[in-house]
């Protein structure tokens, strides 16, 4: 673990993400200072609107960056978007995480029919591509919720509305809200395939060795096995693996806010302003504001992550261990 | 090898069955209201007209006889037609296409393996030069900044880069267009003398021997091409590079080197072969991998195939064409990869896959 950071640290372009991934926690954090919400805003999250011009005005001293078609401000969606980000990203992880986990570990360690049958269904979520999958199921998700009562769905929404918003699940989720959680839980449902199998791998490989046999033999449960002896030393490199796909989830999730199926208009979210830019792609030259700020966080945010992440992966390929070529 | 073909064509079935069954089971998350369009064009306002079709179809049936009826069809007790049935080709209707969503598949899909083919040709041949070079001069600068420049285009969401390009070559210079073909080229291709061998503009302007049109679909794809293939380096890139890395501490290599061979021909006869051998599997992945991801760029570049149409369907929240749309790429994506793990077995003699 030491060794790996020193690594990361030394490794120029590893460093270059980790700084900017800091740069990023800091605005997080000082988002109210960096750009103080109005007195009159029901929700922080929601961008400021100063008229309702549909012509995106470019920057001045008080709006920084300029405004967007219905005169949201750029500078204060991008500062606030940090948040949205990391939470996106964080609350996806989690879920994909813990799914990949129960499923790969049972699969791993009961071995036989239940291992071929979860598989199995692994390979089918598998079989659906990834941004196609995560499209239909927001637009079904969405047809689901927005009809008046959504039956049983309604408690995948609340469970995701607790983890990322902390909302208190016996009140009804805030739509504002739902519709960030719709394109969220498309995500997490088809994108949990990978931590499966590699959790499952690992258990395999693992669950032959003596100290296992050793567990056993002194009457140890199966799901003490599992949880005490096998997890704890399946889970690091998957860990890492999740770490780093921060970026990537946040990126998918920007593919669904730019074509409508994210966050809503006016939330303070990267993917979401650029969707604005679609209606003035002839008049880009004189409106660049509206794709290039919220543009470059995106790109930023995520080229931080896998800056990590690729120096990470190298330093953690055994075939290249000790390679001097 | 063997075992392990049969193996997979053996669970094929059941992969596909697990497919449609997930396809339906967000189907059937729909009211019968919304799945009515699986069977009919157009719903009647006459009241009470909508209970009638719901009846008729068995919309409120239990799921599993439901499951059937969208497989193999449902008769239409008055008229004695068969509607619906996937596995007749009928995907039911697209509110969206205003066709049956199959004959809007079909009609969209050559313009997307256009893009994807053109797309495919910088995207690997230009990553996989990245990956050699970087692999070659491995943890020198050009490895860094060949890798710094990939991770790059990596980072970029593909809505980001088609805007900007569209900025640039679209608002300022006015060099490309979004879309397929000028306006001219539109009447073109649709008059009696342009004959659509494939619906691919460019091939079809080649076998009509049209240049100017030929230039006109290909200036309308320098973009969307640029798009895909910049964001896609990054893995040819990775997986290039990682494979040759292998094949230079090879043994072989050495032993080539002392025989007195030229470095340059080191590379180029023993290390380049051998270490592209899974570049062509990736290669493969990443082509099928294209057909699914041109959705972002599509709509970008307002350019109409089967992403765009899928895009605009969700949006709308025409759930029927979605699914359609979902079930066939699936279906795609899943005898692609076959082809391409058994093709990988008879390219590369070492692998015994089990």
């Amino acid at each position: 673990m030491k060794k790996i950071m020193r690594r990361l640290l030394t490794n120029p372009t590893s460093l270059l993400g980790i700084l900017l991934l800091l740069g990023f926690v800091l605005i997080a954090i000082f988002a109210p200072v960096i750009a103080p919400v109005p007195e009159r805003s029901r929700d922080a999250y929601m961008i400021p609107r100063d008229g309702f011009s549909t012509t995106p005005q470019p920057p001045d001293e008080e709006h920084r960056f300029g405004t967007t078609e219905g005169q949201y401000d750029i500078f204060y969606g991008v500062v606030w978007g940090t948040r949205t980000a990391f939470r996106i990203g964080v609350v996806i992880t989690i879920f994909t995480l813990s799914i990949g986990l129960v499923v790969g570990t049972i699969s791993g360690f009961f071995m036989g029919w239940v291992d071929e049958t979860l598989m199995r269904i692994t390979e089918i979520f598998m079989a659906f591509p990834f941004l196609l999958a995560a499209i239909t199921m927001s637009s079904v998700l969405q047809t689901v919720y927005g009809r008046a009562e959504a039956g049983p769905i309604v408690g995948i929404a609340k469970l995701l509305a607790l983890v990322t918003f902390g909302h208190n699940p016996a009140e009804q989720v805030d739509p504002i809200q739902l519709q960030i959680l719709t394109g969220m839980s498309a995500i997490i449902i088809f994108g949990w395939m990978t931590y499966a199998r590699v959790i499952r791998g690992n258990i395999l490989a693992l669950r032959e060795l003596e100290y296992v046999q050793a567990a056993r033999a002194i009457g140890s449960s199966n799901l003490r096995i599992m949880t005490r002896h096998l997890l704890p030393n399946a889970i690091f490199p998957v860990l890492v693996i999740a770490s780093m796909n921060i970026g990537a989830y946040v990126l998918i999730f920007a593919a669904l806010s730019f074509l409508g199926l994210g966050a809503q208009r006016g939330y303070a979210d990267w993917g979401q302003m650029i969707n604005f830019a679609r209606n003035w792609i002839p008049s880009l030259s004189t409106h660049w504001y509206i794709v290039v700020f919220p543009g470059v966080a995106i790109v930023l945010f995520v080229l931080a992550w896998n800056l990590v992440g690729d120096a990470l992966r190298d330093i953690l390929d055994p075939r290249l261990t000790g390679s001097r070529a | 090898m063997f075992a392990y073909i049969t193996r997979r064509l053996l669970l094929l079935p059941v992969l596909i069955f697990g497919v449609t069954v997930l396809i339906f089971a967000l189907l059937s998350l729909l009211t019968p209201y919304e799945r009515a369009s699986l069977y009919v064009t157009d719903i009647p306002k006459r009241q009470g007209a909508i209970e009638g079709i719901i009846e008729k179809y068995g919309l409120n049936d239990p799921i599993y006889e439901q499951y059937y009826y969208w497989m193999v069809g449902r008769k239409d007790p008055d008229t004695g037609e068969i509607k619906g049935g996937v596995l007749r080709g009928d995907l039911g209707f697209s509110k969206v296409g205003k066709q049956p969503v199959s004959q809007v598949i079909g009609r969209k899909l050559p313009a997307t393996v256009e893009l994807a083919l053109w797309a495919a040709i910088p995207m690997i041949g230009i990553g996989v030069w990245f990956g050699i070079m970087s692999a070659i001069h491995h943890n020198r600068p050009i490895d860094q900044a060949l890798r710094v420049v990939s991770i790059a285009g990596w980072s970029i969401p593909t809505f980001v880069l088609g805007l900007l390009l569209l900025m640039v070559f679209y608002a300022n210079l006015g060099w490309f267009g979004p879309e397929r073909l000028s306006s001219w080229a539109v009447r073109a291709v649709q008059a009696d003398d342009f004959t659509r061998y494939t619906q691919m503009n460019t091939v079809d302007a080649v076998l009509n021997l049209r240049p100017d049109i030929f230039l006109d679909a290909l200036s309308h794809l320098v973009m969307p091409v640029i798009t895909l293939a910049v964001v896609n380096w990054a893995f040819m890139l990775r997986v290039t590079r990682s494979s040759m890395l292998e094949t230079l501490r090879q043994d072989y290599m050495t032993t080539a080197r002392s025989k007195g061979l030229k470095e340059r021909d080191v590379i180029r006869k023993h290390a380049v072969p051998n270490g592209l051998i899974p570049v062509v599997t990736v290669g493969g992945l990443v082509i099928i991998g294209l057909f699914n991801g041109v959705v972002i760029t599509e709509t970008v570049f307002n350019y109409p195939g089967m992403g765009s149409f899928l895009a605009q369907a969700a949006i709308s929240l025409d759930v029927v064409s979605v699914l359609g749309v979902t079930l066939i790429s699936s279906i795609i994506l899943v005898f692609g990869n076959l082809i391409v793990d058994v093709l990988y077995g008879f390219i590369d003699p070492r692998v015994r896959l089990e």
